[in-house]
């Protein structure tokens, strides 16, 4: 099992519409998936036209155990789960600090998960307190959208100073641009410069297109709905960058599910 | 609630039209009908489904289920269909197939047509909260071809039990019977004509204590000719090895009931047919000494000293080629004029009506009578032979002794129908422990010999290097070495074996003579 955060310190950067596609194709390989909504905002719950509630809500994710198995939901997809999102998740960071150890909290409450799954993707809200601390704790990867602007890499410069200041292995943060503008020039300049000066970047870019956006017309990954379209292969370019990275430390194989049997 | 639940639907149902009605509030979406074989496989001698397992391929998947049972056990991915276990990757699967089917081959018993329609109900945020498929079985893909079996799936959403909780009440309400029973393996088979465990090797006949001997004689051959006549039509076909196996087996038990089921027959025609049948059995012996090599490879490449293991594959090729011209040997003889003679003639005998005053002496006496007769004597025998062993720690007799296990064991297993089946049961589990022992030290011996024997040919043909003749040295050297170990268990074994708690077992019910009506 292994467990990927779609993670930014910077919103409206794709992370959302990634979490979504990335997962939807790791459960159509085999690998049984499950994606975590930690997003208050519940986007991708929404996208998988799931209703955004917890069962107790933040408190009872903190708590672990049952309840949370209990609020998993099985997407329209073969061997895709969602933990959905809920409102009360806005107050995640505080209900951590509230606790011991409050940097390691997100890493029990997924552990029972691990026999079930192959693949945890968190789709992470825009965060870089405490919240962000149990994340990069629990992932054995995490992978940064970045927009290719001066702004945007001077915050993913922020993230990794704040990774290597707590200890975090900045090995495994992997980059992949986002939302990218062929016309811009800027754009282009940096994704060419961006890998001599920057460390762990997919060749892979997600353009900016309206398909992606369409997703909130249509509740349903893009690679769904439009698989020949120029974003359904960008985000499978991707998904084969990320898969070698989940898959050159995992020995095991996709588990199939049971389906019918007659 | 995750476990799909299938349904038994009620007379001229209008499905789609039901669905419709019965699954307010919620909508229903059709998708894409789909076609798909199931196919069926097992051994020839029904080795899975005697363990009460189904091996089926549905889709792009193989699986292995309990027959009677929802739920796979396992199942592996497929892309083409393994025959033998060998050709299994490492998985679940291959492990609990391989101490089932062992070294025969799968075969594919029949295929039937699965039609599924599924149906997804829909909450008010186009969520899919229940699965439902209505599924076909047809005997083949044609359109005509008779349904085998209908029903509808109920397939719960993981995170919505309260809607498959509501949609299951109302089918049932409607009639629709929850079906625990499995019978589409039994139904796919018929619709193959095919009848499970209608073939094994195994004798299981009904004898009637007090029928004649010679009789109750021909009833065990009639099987066992049965036996013979259906594997050689699969030897020819070289699908695996254990067709020339079971007709081997079933030849040396018709000479054995020749020779111990003393005295049922004229004399002359016991005579002719133990040679007839000798003849039969030697048509085979070279190819199933190097099929055992074959079938030990692995084995024996691992027995190798490891500065020779490339070397020995030479003795490999070898042995192949030389497979292949005794398979053609085998095939020959099985077509050969005298055979053909010798089944005719045979059948043709054991299908004759029994004789009013026949000459031979034991043909009249009861069949129970003569059955414990001769199996006390033998066990006797077999005592005494090994009693000689413990003492002179003799190699030949270890033979001479797996001969009349062997005897005692076939007859034993002849007549096992005439006695406490628990009995002897125990019995033949005690005997079976020692044939082990012997079985082992003999096989050892003969591959030790064969080995040699092959070092010989190697030696006359040209162009081998002394490399091969060190692998095989160290080959022998090794099994050498295995029968000093089985060796050394025998006297145990042995003892065991004729300890006084199961002596008393073979006197009990082979040697005190009790009237019928004591049985």
């Amino acid at each position: 099992m292994k467990t990927l955060a779609i993670y930014s310190n910077k919103g409206g950067v794709g992370k959302t519409a990634a979490a979504v596609n990335l997962s939807y194709l790791a459960a159509r390989t085999g690998m049984k998936t499950l994606l975590c909504d930690l997003d208050p905002q519940g986007s991708a719950t929404y996208y998988f036209r799931v209703k955004p509630k917890l069962k107790s809500g933040a408190k009872g994710l903190i708590k672990g155990g049952k309840r949370v198995f209990k609020s998993v939901k099985r997407t329209d997809y073969e061997n895709l789960d969602l933990l959905p999102a809920d409102f009360s998740l806005r107050n995640l960071d505080i209900r951590f600090h509230q606790l011991k150890r409050p940097q390691k909290r997100l890493r029990k409450v997924l552990a029972p998960f691990k026999d079930e799954y192959d693949l945890i993707l968190l789709d992470c809200p825009v965060t870089i307190s405490i919240l962000a601390e149990n994340i990069f704790n629990v992932a054995d990867f995490t992978l940064v959208p970045l927009i290719p602007t001066t702004l945007s890499l001077r915050t993913h410069q922020q993230l990794l100073s704040f990774c290597k200041k707590k200890n975090f292995d900045v090995g495994r943060i992997y980059v992949f641009f986002s939302m990218v503008d062929r016309h811009k020039k800027m754009h282009r300049e940096l994704i060419a410069t961006a890998p001599k000066t920057l460390k762990g970047v997919l060749e892979s870019a997600i353009p900016y297109l309206a398909l992606v956006e369409k997703m909130g017309l249509h509740r349903e990954p893009v690679v769904r709905f439009s698989p020949g379209s120029e974003a359904s292969r960008s985000y499978q370019n991707l998904w084969d960058k990320v898969q070698q990275i989940v898959r050159s430390t995992d020995g095991s194989d996709a588990t199939v599910p049971p389906g019918i049997q007659w | 609630m995750v476990e799909p639940i299938q349904f038994d639907l009620p007379g001229d149902v209008d499905i789609e039209q039901f669905i419709h009605e019965s699954s307010d509030p919620y909508g229903v979406k059709k998708e894409r009908v789909k076609t798909e074989p199931i196919r069926i496989y097992d051994t020839f001698d029904w080795r899975l489904f005697n363990k009460s397992l189904v091996l089926y391929s549905c889709g792009d998947r193989l699986h292995l289920r309990k027959r009677s049972e929802r739920g796979n056990l396992c199942s592996v991915p497929l892309t083409s269909m393994p025959v033998f276990i060998w050709e299994f990757p490492s998985s679940k699967l291959k492990e609990q197939l391989a101490a089932v089917i062992g070294v025969r081959a799968l075969l594919q018993l029949a295929e039937i047509q699965t039609r599924s329609i599924p149906y997804r109900l829909l909450d008010p945020e186009g969520k899919t909260v229940v699965r439902l498929i209505y599924e076909e079985i047809r005997s083949s893909a044609h359109k005509k071809a008779p349904a085998l079996a209908s029903h509808l799936w109920l397939q719960p959403v993981r995170g919505y039990s309260k809607p498959s909780q509501k949609i299951a009440r109302r089918f049932e309400q409607a009639g629709f019977t929850v079906n625990t029973e499995d019978d589409i393996y039994f139904k796919g088979l018929k619709a193959a004509e095919k009848t499970p465990g209608s073939y094994s090797s195994k004798i299981a006949l009904q004898l009637d204590p007090a029928m004649r001997a010679d009789e109750a004689a021909k009833v065990i051959l009639r099987f066992l000719l049965r036996v013979i006549q259906v594997n050689a039509v699969h030897i020819e076909k070289d699908i695996d090895t254990e067709f020339i196996h079971d007709f081997r087996v079933a030849v040396r038990r018709t000479r054995a009931a020749l020779g111990q089921i003393r005295s049922v027959f004229p004399a002359e025609a016991t005579e002719r047919f133990k040679k007839d049948f000798a003849f039969v059995g030697q048509v085979t012996n070279e190819l199933r000494d190097l099929d055992v090599c074959l079938l030990k490879e692995e084995a024996y490449r691992a027995k190798v000293a490891p500065v020779l293991r490339k070397d020995v594959e030479t003795l490999f090729d070898y042995l192949r080629k030389k497979r292949s011209e005794a398979f053609q040997e085998v095939i020959r003889g099985l077509k050969s004029k005298r055979y053909a003679t010798v089944l005719q003639d045979w059948e043709t005998f054991l299908n004759a009506p029994p004789q009013d005053s026949p000459a031979a002496a034991n043909a009249e006496v009861a069949a129970i009578t003569l059955a414990r007769k001769r199996i006390f004597k033998k066990y006797k025998s077999v005592v005494k032979t090994g009693n000689s062993i413990s003492e002179s720690a003799d190699d030949r007799m270890l033979h001479v002794l797996r001969i009349h296990c062997k005897k005692l064991r076939y007859l034993m297993e002849f007549f096992a129908s005439l006695f406490h089946p628990e009995t002897m049961d125990t019995l033949i589990d005690h005997l079976k422990r020692l044939q082990d022992n012997l079985g082992d030290f003999n096989d050892l011996r003969v591959q030790e010999e064969y080995l040699l024997n092959v070092a010989k040919q190697l030696s006359a043909s040209r162009g081998q290097t002394e490399r091969i003749f060190l692998a095989i040295g160290s080959l022998v050297g090794a099994l050498a070495g295995d029968r000093k170990i089985v060796k050394t268990a025998f006297a145990q074994t042995f003892a065991d074996f004729s300890a006084p708690a199961n002596r008393e077992l073979f006197e009990n019910l082979f040697a005190k003579q009790r009237p019928l009506s004591d049985l």
